[in-house]
Order: structure tokens, then sequence, then C-alpha cells
């Protein structure tokens, strides 16, 4: 079974290898950017499926810590000389801090309280992005010009949007490589232990404090590379990108792609940026989509909480296997 | 050496420890007493699960009651639950593991740590199946050997015997007689299974309604009035 599963894994991943490489030639230029972003906030999903796999804990504020992320790489963007990947790390260990004191407050909610009081949060962050806006190369902290002043400047292997793009899938590929190594060793054993039951996890000496931070930290930097990523994709953020209402569709997202896999991340971030564009050019109401999601979220709930993903997984599996007796 | 003193603890109007003395030398003695007795407020006290209202309790002469739960299992003190707790998705073996994660064990020593506590339990043959596909006896006896890695000082075990067939009793008997002389640690046994503290035990603490209404060598204490009667008492409550 395992066997089986990893090798899935490997299937899946040269698909992904071939993607990285063929996309770029079939797609025009819009459609690029749209798998660009579609890849990026497929990264930040990955870090809700973290805190939700792992501790079972509902975070609703992924969209305000890529926009922090993307605000750090911003400001260090147009106030030094350092180059991109070096802010983008800042951004995500910036925004992984964040996350952590984030969590402080809710490390004795679970459920709905943790829920409601993460969505505060991205309320408080969708309000002082707006007020504040994104740096764009102007003075002072804040950073923000009626008229763009300074320079972008993209990784210098990645310029162009392809580039780009490929830039975008390997830095994504790295992060959920992490969170996976997480899963498999100290923290993933620990937060399976918390998962089931505190008391027993601190009778195995485990902190439990510690290891919840650490889940947020982790999900938090995800969001925080992702939000560097879009700042780079864009180059330059708007705040009306980073409301509270994306961070719900967000997180219902990623358990309808499936949190239990990173394939169900994948997924996530294409509805997250595909299915608008494509109602779009189809000239259907975005609201539609809301309701899509809706009805799709109320499914993976009742009858598939491997969501997509799992179903996927499963089907693959069982080709495979169907194969293998019929050649015995 | 496990010494309470004066320890009080309430949940709300009921008094579950009530000025509680008790100095347990032996290293292996038994915990009884009725339903509802505090025996397993007692394990909470000293594992760090319930706030104590007054009182002390010292390992060795460590002073337990203002150590988070977590450091007093990383000092060495282990304990079971009643209800066993399992986790569906790590193997037997990652159970173990996390155990030394906690206790920074060296990598190499790991597992053969593991696998001398799994041997010992007799359940090395399902290191790698997880929780979820286990049987009771199983979950029962991976709860133990998770007690058993990374230098336990004290154990505790709280109705380790709980729903256990008879065959499976004999088998947990000989493994709970045989962790002192193998792994060295001091235990405190609760059960309601009268045979295996008679196995097991040197001496033997009697609760009722939060108080120590005896103490002292198991067969002496089985044989005591006031347990009997404590027992009966309750059994005769349960029945009406
Ligand atoms: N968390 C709690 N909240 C409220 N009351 C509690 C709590 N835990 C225990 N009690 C009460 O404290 C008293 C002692 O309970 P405890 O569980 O220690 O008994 P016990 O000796 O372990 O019994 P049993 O043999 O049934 O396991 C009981 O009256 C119980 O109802
Ligand atoms: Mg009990």
């Amino acid at each position: 079974m395992i066997q089986t599963l990893s090798r899935n894994n490997l299937i899946i991943l040269v698909v992904i290898v071939a993607a990285i490489w063929l996309l770029p030639l079939v797609l025009n230029s819009l459609w690029i950017k749209v798998v660009t972003s579609a890849v990026i906030f497929g990264l930040a999903a990955a870090g809700i499926s973290v805190l939700f796999a792992q501790l079972g804990l509902i975070n609703l504020s992924q969209i305000a810590l890529v926009g922090i992320g993307g605000w750090v790489l911003l400001r260090l963007n147009y106030a030094t000389g350092l180059p991109f990947t070096i802010s983008l790390v800042a951004g995500g260990i910036i925004t992984a801090i964040i996350s952590s004191i984030l969590a402080l407050p809710a490390l004795r909610m679970r459920g709905l309280y943790l829920a409601l009081v993460t969505l505060m949060t991205a309320g408080a962050f969708q309000i002082i992005f707006n007020a504040f806006q994104f740096p764009n190369g102007g003075e002072g902290f804040w950073g923000v010009a009626q008229q763009s002043a300074g320079a972008f400047r993209r990784p210098l292997i990645a310029q162009s949007d392809v580039s780009y793009l490929r830039y975008v899938l390997t830095v994504a590929a790295l992060c959920i490589a992490v969170a996976g190594v997480h899963r498999l060793t100290t923290p993933g054993r620990a937060w399976a232990m918390i998962r089931q039951s505190e008391a027993n996890a601190m009778a195995a000496g485990i902190d439990v404090t510690f290891f919840k931070m650490w889940a947020f930290a982790l999900s938090g930097f995800m969001a925080g590379i992702a939000g560097g990523l879009l700042a780079g994709a864009l180059q330059q953020l708007d705040a009306r990108t980073f409301v509270a209402s994306d961070s719900i569709l967000l997180f219902a997202l990623a358990i309808v792609g499936g949190v239990y896999h990173w394939l169900g991340a994948l997924i996530a971030g294409l509805l997250f940026k595909l299915l608008p564009a494509l109602f779009n050019d189809f000239g259907v109401s975005a609201d539609l989509t809301l309701v899509i999601f809706g009805a799709a979220l109320l499914h993976a709930i009742m009858t598939a909480p491997r969501g997509i993903a799992g179903q996927i997984l499963s089907g693959f599996a069982g080709l495979v296997k169907h194969r293998e007796t019929s050649h015995d | 050496m496990i010494d309470v003193k004066n320890l009080t603890v309430r949940f709300g109007g009921v008094v579950a420890l009530n000025q509680l003395t008790l100095k347990i030398t032996d290293d292996v003695v038994g915990l009884i007493g009725p339903n509802g007795a505090g025996k397993t407020t007692l394990t909470n006290a000293l594992s760090g699960f319930v706030t104590v209202a007054s009182g002390s309790a010292s390992v060795n002469g460590l002073n337990l009651i203002d150590m988070a739960p977590h450091q007093r299992s990383r000092w060495g003190l282990a304990r079971s639950f009643q209800k066993v707790q399992i986790v569906s998705d790590l193997t037997v073996e990652d159970h173990l593991a996390t155990v030394l994660d906690a206790k920074g064990a060296n990598r190499s020593l790991r597992d053969k740590a593991i696998v001398r506590a799994l041997d010992y339990a007799g359940i090395l043959s399902v290191r790698r199946v997880r929780g979820v596909d286990l049987n009771p006896f199983q979950r029962r006896l991976t709860e133990i050997a998770k007690c058993l890695v990374g230098a336990p000082r004290v154990i505790l075990l709280d109705e380790p015997g709980g729903g256990l067939s008879e065959t499976e009793m004999k088998e947990l008997r000989k493994v709970i007689l045989g962790i002192h002389p193998e792994f060295g640690a001091q235990i405190l046994l609760v059960d309601h299974d009268v045979e295996l503290i008679r196995d097991v035990c040197t001496s033997t603490a009697v609760l009722d309604f939060g108080k120590l209404i005896a103490y002292g060598p198991t067969a002496e204490v089985l044989e005591d009035e006031v347990v009997k009667a404590a027992y009966l008492g309750r059994m005769g409550a349960a029945n009406d």
C-alpha cells in the first residue's frame, strides 16, 4: 500500500515536472499569469492543510498572511538591494513569526472559536492593508507613492513570465517538500498525538504549546512565501486582493481539494484562480462560483473527507492494482 | 519514592481527594478503591492534569506540583490512561518514538530502546501496524510499552486490565510483574482486579471518597474488614 502510494507520488511528480516545462510552451501569456497565481495560492492552501490535517485547526486568516509576505517582499525590494530570493525567504520567516504570535490567543481554542479569532485577524489586516496600501517605491516606512517611483526586481533567472512560472513551481515544490518532511518526522508525530488528545501528548512529554506554534509558523511561512511570489508575479500588490472573505474561500477550497495530499492544495489553488477566470471567459457571474464552491464544500464534508485529491489518488491506486492483477 | 502530603483536589462541589497523605516506598504498589474513590484523580494530580487545591506531591524528592505535565514526563514520570489512548494513524513504533523525541534520545539508541520495549511487551511483530488496526489488547500493550522507553523512573498505570479477557489478563500480569526488575521503575498500579493486585503489588493503598482508608502489605489490606465494607457498600448502592 505504501509502495503503491509512493509510486503514485512519483508518477504525479513526473507529470508535474513535465508540466513545468511544457505548460509555458502551450499556454498563451494570459494563461501563464493565471496558472502562476493558481500555483501561488495552491502553496497558501497547502499551509492551511498543514494546520487542518495535522492538528484539526481551522485557520481563516491565510490570505491576510499572504498579504504580509507580499508586503515584506515589496518593502525589501524598494528599501534594499537584496536579491529577490533573499527577500522572499525573509518575507516567509517574518510571516511565520507573525503567524505563530497570532496563534498565541488561539492555543486554548479549537473549532468554531478558533475559526472566529482567525477570521477577526483576517478582518483586521484587511483594514490595515486598505489604510496603508502596499509599498511601491514611495518614501517612509509604508513606502507608498501616488506614482510608483522605484523599479521592481524579479529573480535574475526568472525575468520573463515563462521563466517566472518555472521559478514559482520550483519554490512551491520545495516548500511543500519541507512540509512533507515535517509530517514524517518529530513534528508530525507530535502533531498526530496532540490531534488525538492533548493530555496524552503531554503525558508523552510533548510541549503542546511549542508544537502548535510551530505548526502555525510553518503554515505562515508557506503563506508568506506565497505572498512574496505573488508580489513578484504582479510586480505590485493591491489591498483588494487580501480581503477576509477570500480567506474563507481558500479554506473551503483547501478542504474541497483535499488536505491530506499536496495534490489537494494544488487543486485548491487552481479552483481559486482558474474557475473565476474561466467563468469570466464564459461571461458567467463570479458570484456563481461561490455557489458552486459552497456545494463542493458540502459534498467534500459529507462524502469525500479526503477531497478531490483523495478521490483521484484512490482511483489511481485502483488502476495500478487492476493492472498488476491482470498481469499476473 | 512518591510522597503525597495533605493533597486536596476539588471539582466544583465534589472533593475528589480529601487531605490525602500517602508515602509510597515499595517498588510495585497497588491503588484500589470503589468507583469514584479518587484513584484516577490521584494519578492525574501526580502527572499534572488536574489543579491541586492544596497540599504537595513529590517524587524522589522532586516537587512535582510546579512542573508542567510534559516536563514531568521528560523527567521520567510515565503514565497510561484508564481510557486507552492510541493515535489511529501512528504506527506502534511511532507511539514510542514520540516519547523518545521529547526526551531528546540519541538516534542510534532510539531503535534499540523501541525494539527492547516492544519485545518485552510482546508486540514487536506489530511494530509497523497503525493504531487503527490494533486490537484492544495490542492497544493496551502499546500504551504500556510507551511507558517503558526513555528510562522511566516512575510509572503510573490506571486500570490497565480494564476490559481484557482471562487469557489476556494472564499475559498482562506477566508483563507488569517484570517491569520493575527489567526497567527499574517504581510502579503505582490502579486496578479493580484483585488477582492482578495480589500477584504484582507488595503493598496496596485503598481510597474511598478521596480518603485513605487502608494501606499496608497487600494480603493484609485485602482481608481488612473496612476495605471489604467499602467495596460491598458501593456495590450495594450500585445495585439499587
Ligand atoms: N474532570 C472532572 N470533573 C468533575 N468531576 C470529576 C472529574 N474527574 C473526576 N471527578 C469526580 O471525582 C471523583 C473521583 O473520580 P476518579 O475518576 O478519581 O475516581 P476513580 O477512583 O478513578 O473511579 P473509577 O474506578 O470509576 O475509575 C468522582 O466523584 C468523579 O465524579
Ligand atoms: Mg479511574
